[in-house]
């Protein structure tokens, strides 16, 4: 590994955020996850990278306490995951939104949660802001279902953003948007991240997506879904979009595809393996 | 977590719960026909209003042609407007009274059916608790009822308060119970990471998100709560719809009959139409 991939550690104390410990997770028997084994350092932002079913929306489900694992431990800051808390927030694909409240009311329900010590006006003016940080201001009375796709997920984030938590997880928040929007919620999210400064683990699919944003990267393969590579990002930030056309950055997009196609091509070898042996026998 | 319960489904094999569809659309979309009529009937949006002309039509031409054996058995569109116009006063008393039963009954088992419902069915042991006696009890039909709840409870009013509390608490709760359980799991997922309580996630998540459920439950409700009303009348009413038509059947006076069936079918379908108003302003986020 080339001195270029190596960069300083995310945060100068280094303290863990995210700790998953030997995690295997199943499905009705059929194993979703197994040994899983992954640290993230307190304000770092860490994407998981894979193809469909590999199982990194079951991870990131685990680590949002929305399911518990069969075997092994996840902390947070510390403290053992039992369950959903509001100390992690969450950022799904789509439906983060109650479709039958406004934007406002929508942060507003979650507030009432997350600053129970605040009175109704308060609250109404804190979503507010909020949306006015995602670009939302204009939008703050209006029902989810007349928003785009992108208006959504932007409310999503502000959502998030309010609660205040220093986890936030995101489930591929910008899988179904169009690539112009994706790039601009690309950068609220970073912006978010940055201040105050909070721990982020970022679902996707995409390889620039993943590059762009990330600390590190933490690629899975499927069937069953583990950890095949861990890469750390040696770009500097802030980031532009200057940053695709780098020749370092082909490299590195290179690399992953290599290492999924190595791991899909061990796969098929190991399978057809199992099945020599059967007919053997 | 288990504070939520998970997902279970009060299946209740009824009629009652068979209405219970989520409702696909609020948008009508101007589609082109399959079977186009000939232009001669084409006048758009008027098909319903032709519809029911064609049947006055028909009426009138029967009530003539079987005039001989007497007019008033089978008496004609003219007569019964007629007749419907002077009993109109006798009519809206009688809807009065019917109201002054139905709509305490009404409101009290859709309270209670949605309650009950969104509790058991967003809790899999009151829901193994509750479903057998519901399989049980709910595909009685609640007119049996009538009969021994007028011998049983102490007035009239008592009595088909009850029958139309029993006909529309059973839709009501088994939509409820039915459309909660089947609560789409990001909404639960939501809920859980806001940390909402279980009355918070209950009345602020379930309730709205089980609404189309609950709108079809009192649909079929409103429905039963009038055959239930009518048909209590017409055992032992002194006022009230169901009585006016018994009464003058009694008394052989058909036309006033037919125009009490009449008015009644109106009464029916104005609530209907009201329910619907109300239901498409408290669904107004479905897409």
């Amino acid at each position: 590994m080339s001195a270029a991939f190596v960069s300083e550690p995310a945060t100068p104390q280094g303290r863990l955020g995210i700790e998953v410990q030997a995690l295997q997770f199943a499905y009705n028997d059929a194993p979703v996850l197994v040994d899983i084994n992954l640290n993230v350092a307190e304000g770092e932002f860490v994407c998981l990278l894979g193809p469909s079913g590999c199982g990194k929306t079951t991870l990131l489900r685990l680590i949002a306490g929305l399911d518990l694992p069969a075997t092994g431990a996840i902390f947070c800051n510390g403290s053992a995951i039992q369950g959903p808390s509001l100390e992690r927030g969450v950022v799904f694909q789509n439906y983060s939104l109650f479709p039958w409240l406004t934007l406002a009311q929508n942060i507003e329900l979650a507030l009432s949660k997350s600053h129970p010590q605040h009175d109704k006006h308060w609250r109404h003016k804190y979503a507010e802001d909020c949306l006015a940080r995602v670009g939302l201001a204009e939008s703050a009375s209006q029902y989810p279902s007349l928003l785009s796709g992108g208006m959504q997920q932007r409310g999503a984030i502000a959502r998030a953003l309010a609660l205040g938590s220093p986890v936030l997880l995101m489930d591929e928040p910008f899988g179904a948007l169009d690539p112009i929007n994706r790039a601009k919620l690309q950068d609220v999210v970073l912006e978010v991240w940055a201040k105050p400064r909070k721990t982020v683990v970022f679902v996707t699919h995409d390889v620039e997506e993943a590059l762009y944003l990330a600390d590190r990267v933490v690629m899975l393969g499927s069937s069953p879904g583990r950890i095949i590579q861990e890469i750390v990002v040696p770009f500097g930030r802030p980031r532009s979009r200057q940053l695709f056309k780098s020749r370092e950055f082909g490299v590195l997009c290179e690399r992953i595809d290599e290492h999924f196609r190595e791991d899909i091509l061990q796969r098929i070898e190991a399978d057809s393996g199992i099945d020599a042996y059967r007919e053997v026998n | 977590m288990a504070a939520f319960g998970s997902e279970t489904n009060l299946a209740v094999s009824s009629t009652l719960s068979a209405a219970a569809q989520l409702p696909t659309t609020n948008r009508t979309r101007p589609r082109s026909p399959d079977f186009p009529l000939p232009k001669a009937l084409r006048i758009q949006g008027k098909e319903g209003i032709l519809f029911i002309a064609g049947i006055i039509l028909l009426w009138q031409f029967v009530s003539t042609a079987i005039h001989f054996s007497g007019k008033y058995l089978f008496p004609s569109p003219v007569l019964t407007a007629r007749t419907l116009w002077a009993s109109l006063p006798e009519l809206l008393l009688g809807t009065g009274y019917s109201f002054l039963i139905l709509l305490p009954s009404l409101v009290f088992a859709i309270l209670l059916g949605v309650a009950w419902g969104l509790v058991v069915g967003t809790t899999p042991a009151l829901n193994r608790m509750f479903s057998p006696f519901a399989r049980f009890a709910s595909p009685v039909p609640p007119t049996i009822y009538i009969p021994y709840a007028i011998a049983l409870l102490p007035t009239f009013r008592t009595a088909a308060g009850f029958v139309v509390f029993i006909g529309v608490f059973w839709p009501v709760f088994l939509n409820t119970a039915n459309g909660a359980g089947a609560l789409p799991q990001h909404y639960r997922d939501n809920a859980r990471i806001l940390g909402l309580e279980k009355t918070e996630y209950l009345r602020r998540v379930v309730f709205p998100a089980t609404l189309p459920y609950i709108f079809s439950g009192i649909s079929v409700g409103l429905v039963f709560a009038f055959i239930m009303l009518t048909v209590a009348e017409l055992f032992g009413a002194s006022n009230g719809l169901g009585r006016f038509v018994q009464l003058y059947a009694d008394y052989a006076d058909y036309p006033r009959m037919v125009a009490g069936i009449l008015y009644t079918g109106v009464v029916v379908w104005i609530s209907m139409e009201v329910l619907e108003r109300i239901k498409k302003r408290a669904l107004f986020w479905l897409k």
